[in-house]
């Protein structure tokens, strides 16, 4: 996208430093400056600093997994669109409309499969997100001045939280017995908490049973309230990112000392409209300032962040081909089906809701309060004020499986492990009436009326 | 010269995206080709085709292209059957292949596509386009097609399409007899000799040894027994097992054994599926009159206001105001003096013939006779001969001393 | 083509692709809100036996169509305003006039008028006065084959000496 350059008649004097004449910005640019305009020139590129560190490019660092989590957002949103016109929020046709998208729409089954698949890879890679960031200590903050990353981990778990939200409540409106009794299962594990319990299933649920009002508040919250919580939250993230310098990683090449005192360093100066060079009194500095550290954020990073995005996007595509998403019979309050799961990121949790249901001598506490409220606002609890309890020092930050934080780090990956064994039982162990059934063990027939 | 930072990522990046491309490239193609590849293309190619061969090329643009619908908005089914079954009403197709056959014209008089849909009848998918989702059963859809395959796979005895009547008696449930429903008029016969409403509640009536019947279609399968059935795990299996042999299934149940031969067991099993709570609008419940009964002197009444020696003064609208009894002409208003003597009451009261009267009326008449009933001079000379005619009846029947009198109101 | 040529000519042939596939998959986005099955109500509608049809003029709110009944000779005027849409409203003449359209007479017992804006037309649909641009539409009758009802087109539109005789 190289915009021709105009000629004018002041073309041949040398501008000076930091005036130009004409906007020069492109995405393949020849010059450093260039490079540096397109980066202020451009409303979205803005973002990006002038230079990034080659540390903070690096595939095997971070795994691009906030560009991933980024991509399926945009990818989600932009295939909700179409879904937006398509749907109909009401009990008595969100079913057909779903039917509709399904068979009679043009592109209708690819496009909802993009958005179904989408959703369930973002609260993958969120989670595996989170998990890189614990694991290298990214939460933690180096050596710039005023840094607060751990603003921006409460930041990253808050929208964790809203996204599994926006999953539970996409949930529920295509009216099938999935959805149905998936959100039955879950607003009573909200009615389980002691005293306000079932005020909250029922301003959840607008009633006392799940029926139109409880479907257009949760289509409410699932295209105007938690997209645009979760789009507040991104920018005020990826804003933190600027302020906090960068990834951490980056912050470890700033620790490291440069090998001999540097010559007269070429400082940079900004103007309003770019980035203008000339020397200034020398400087001896880290290796941060090196030449051979940093690169143009335009266009390497532009380029490592289209292959994430644009390869996300790719894989998607190809997934929603491959798979169909599911669409169980109509909603039917009569009739549970059996065995009635939760989905797949919420099916650890509805094991160990099988399984905490304790009695104290005469006294009972429902599973659903222990493994639906107690342990999962435990676990939430921890993870927001972990940056506070963490006790390692600041060279651990920005590197995978330090030996300061090692003892954190594999209790994080148990607990991981643990949740995901739960995962695949509840997936492939759990048969009609939560009996365990070996994955090679048939289940009993389901019957059927004709 | 403006400086150039080196990079090593535009060598190894690159390929990467080139390679990216070409993997979206090819997911687009998969997916636009597997929106295209539906079987109804092949199917409505194949129609135009037979069209055109039978009855040429010009007739064969007629047949539309494209997703076909029917909706029904009363029933809330949009059916998608005829993007396939395209020969549904097409004279001349009788004898092909499905999808090609034309439907038996008789039962589309009384139940025209456009106000049923197809699935009311037939079940199935409506809003499926491709063939097994529309026909099923598949999974998470209960409701299949009830054509030959369904009723072979149960062995139904003599008519294997007999299933379909299950949805014949959804709506026609309170008849006691429906019009080419056999396998249900004989379910319905069934029920009525052997006395099922001892012991069951039946559409509100019956006994309360047994569980309620009334609406034991709507039952999901899951909530059957099933441990003692052999074969397949179905409802409708359940049912007829059940009625040729209560106890083995339910062991102990009070239930007799009716020696049912399995003909009558699976009739009464598809009445009994077809007893489910769905809300059929008024205007589809085919036994509910559309107006209410008359006795039959009020229907001879009637015929003779109509079509009687006074049917004149109904067709005209005079009967509105006036009765004409010696014709059999009550009028629901009376509002006007008696028509019979007519002839002399204009003369006792206004001292004019009724001719002129009618030429140039006073009072409420000249209203009438200028806004609301218009009458031709032609019309007028038919008023007066009606008149004197009803006038002889009036004479004659007052000699003879039959004269009745006015029915009131 | 040297060697670097030939790679660079690949490497942009893959991402121009790339970009492509992104505009039709957006195209295809667009393409799925262009309705591919009908909800609308048919437009070939059967409006009873002729022997409920009053002479004169008979009024069907939902097909929004003035059904005109002369003897056994039948026309159907549509209750659409030619200027905005709005339903019209008929007003009986004080005497019947009889006049000549397209050729062929015809008994005018009624005027339309319209409550938006309006509108007047005569009795055969001509547009007499007010913003209408065109006289009302005339649709095409014909006879079902099976039962014997009257059958309204409302695609078809007829001219001004369309007479349906049954």
């Amino acid at each position: 996208m190289r915009r021709l350059k105009r000629l004018s008649l002041t073309d041949s004097s040398p501008a000076a430093p930091g005036v130009h004449p004409q906007p020069l910005w492109s995405l393949r640019p020849t010059s450093d400056r260039q490079s540096g305009d397109a980066v202020v020139s451009n409303f979205i590129l803005h973002w990006f600093p002038a230079k990034v560190t080659k540390a903070s490019l690096d595939w095997n660092y971070s795994f691009w997994l906030g560009t991933v989590s980024a991509a399926l957002l945009l990818l989600l949103t932009v295939s909700g669109g179409p879904l937006l016109f398509l749907y109909v929020p009401s009990v008595e046709r969100a079913y057909a409309s779903i039917k509709d998208i399904e068979f009679a729409v043009t592109f209708g089954s690819w496009i909802r499969s993009v958005h179904r698949f989408g959703a369930h890879l973002m609260v993958a890679a969120v989670f595996l997100h989170l998990a890189r960031v614990f694991l290298t200590g990214a939460y933690k903050n180096g050596i710039g001045q005023g840094q607060r990353r751990e603003i921006n981990w409460v930041l990253g778990v808050f929208m964790l939280l809203v996204t599994l939200l926006l999953s539970f409540t996409g949930y529920l409106l295509p009216w099938d017995q999935l959805a149905f009794w998936a959100v039955t299962v879950g607003t009573n594990i909200a009615s389980s908490i002691p005293l306000v319990g079932p005020q909250v299933r029922e301003l959840l649920l607008g009633g006392r049973a799940i029926d139109q009002p409880t479907l257009i508040r949760f289509y409410v919250m699932h295209i105007i309230v938690l997209p645009g919580a979760l789009g507040a939250l991104f920018v005020y993230h990826m804003w933190r990112v600027r302020k906090d310098g960068g990834l951490a990683r980056a912050d470890r090449a700033a620790r490291l000392p440069a090998p001999a005192a540097s010559g007269p360093v070429p400082t940079k100066t900004y103007t309003l409209l770019g980035v203008a060079r000339g020397t200034s009194p020398a400087v001896t500095t880290t290796r941060l300032q090196d030449e051979e550290a940093t690169v143009n954020a335009v266009p390497d990073l532009t380029r490592r962040a289209a292959i994430v995005v644009l390869g996300t996007f790719a894989v998607l595509s190809a997934m929603a081909v491959l798979m169909r998403s599911p669409l169980e019979d109509p909603a039917n309050a009569l009739v549970t089906p059996n065995p009635a799961k939760a989905p797949w990121y919420f099916l650890w949790l509805q094991e160990i809701v099988t399984d905490t249901t304790v009695h104290i001598g005469s006294f009972t506490i429902n599973g659903a309060f222990i493994g639906g409220v107690v342990l999962p606002g435990l676990i939430v609890g921890l993870l927001t004020t972990w940056p506070w309890l963490d006790r390692s020092p600041r060279a651990a930050a920005g590197v995978w499986f330090p030996q300061s934080r090692r003892t954190q780090n594999i209790v994080f990956l148990l607990l991981t492990l643990f949740v995901i064994a739960l995962t695949l039982i509840g997936t492939f162990c759990r048969g009609p009436y939560w009996h365990f059934y070996w994955p090679w063990q048939g289940w009993p027939d389901i019957p059927t009326r004709l | 010269m403006e400086r150039r930072t080196n990079s090593p990522y535009p060598r190894l990046d690159r390929p990467v995206l080139a390679i990216i491309g070409l993997v979206l490239v090819l997911s687009t193609v998969l997916f636009t080709v597997g929106d295209r590849q539906h079987e109804w293309r092949y199917y409505q190619f194949a129609f135009r085709n037979a069209v055109a061969e039978k009855y040429g090329p010009a007739k064969a643009d007629t047949v539309r292209a494209g997703l076909q619908q029917v909706w029904v908005p009363d029933l809330g089914r949009a059916d998608r059957c005829t993007t396939c079954h395209q020969a549904v009403q097409w004279a001349g197709f009788e004898a092909a292949e499905e999808p090609f056959r034309t439907h038996p014209k008789e039962i589309l008089r009384s139940h025209p596509v456009e106000k049923f849909g197809c699935t009311s009848c037939h079940g199935g998918q409506g809003w499926a386009v491709d063939v097994d989702p529309a026909h099923g059963p598949v999974e998470h859809w209960e409701d299949p097609v009830l054509g030959a395959s369904l009723g072979e796979s149960y062995g139904i005895v003599d008519n294997t399409r007999a299933m379909m009547q299950m949805k014949c008696n959804v709506c026609h449930r309170y008849d006691r007899e429906t019009k080419g429903a056999d396998f249900i008029n004989l379910g319905k016969q069934l029920v009525r000799d052997k006395g099922c409403r001892a012991c069951h509640t039946i559409n509100g009536r019956g006994g309360t040894i047994g569980p309620d019947l009334t609406n034991v279609g709507d039952k999901a399968a899951e909530q059957y027994d099933f441990s003692r059935l052999n074969g397949q795990k179905t409802a409708f299996a359940w049912h007829v097992a059940h009625l040729k042999e209560p106890k083995g299934l339910v062991p102990d149940t009070v239930m007799p054994n009716f020696h049912l031969s399995t003909k009558e067991a699976q009739a009464l099993a598809t009445l009994i599926m077809s007893w489910q709570r769905a809300p059929v609008p008024a205007s589809f419940v085919p036994s509910v009159p559309r107006t209410d009964p008359r006795t039959p002197d009020e229907v001879v009444a009637e015929e003779r206001m109509k079509t009687g020696p006074g049917a004149w003064f109904v067709s005209t609208g005079c009967f509105v105001c006036h009765s004409i009894k010696v014709f059999g002409i009550t009028s629901p208003a009376q509002i006007g003096p008696d028509l019979s003597n007519a002839v002399e009451d204009v003369q006792s009261r206004f001292g004019r013939t009724i001719d002129d009267f009618l030429a140039a009326p006073t009072g409420t008449m000249s209203v009438v006779l200028s806004r609301q009933i218009i009458l031709t001079p032609e019309q007028k000379q038919v008023a007066i001969g009606k008149l004197r005619e009803a006038f002889a009846e009036y004479q004659k029947q007052k000699a003879a001393g039959t004269l009745k009198p006015v029915a009131s109101h | 083509m040297t060697e670097k040529n030939r790679r660079e000519f690949l490497l942009r042939v893959g991402s121009t692709a790339g970009m492509c596939a992104i505009g039709y998959q957006g195209g295809a986005a667009l393409r799925s809100l262009v309705p591919n099955v009908s909800y609308d109500a048919p437009t070939t509608v059967k409006v009873g036996l002729p022997s409920e049809f009053p002479e004169g003029l008979k009024f069907l709110p939902d097909l929004r169509l003035f059904v005109f009944r002369e003897g056994n000779v039948f026309h159907a005027i549509s209750a659409v305003c030619t200027h905005l849409g709005c339903t019209v409203r008929a007003e009986a003449l004080p005497q019947p006039e009889a006049k000549t359209v397209d050729g062929k007479p015809l008994r005018l017992t009624h005027r339309f008028q319209c409550p938006c804006h309006g509108s007047r037309y005569a009795g055969d649909g001509s547009n007499v006065a007010g913003p209408a641009p065109q006289p009302l539409a005339w649709y095409h009758l014909s006879v079902a084959a099976d039962d014997g009802q009257l059958v309204a087109d409302l695609a078809q539109t007829v001219d001004h000496d369309f007479r349906l005789t049954v």
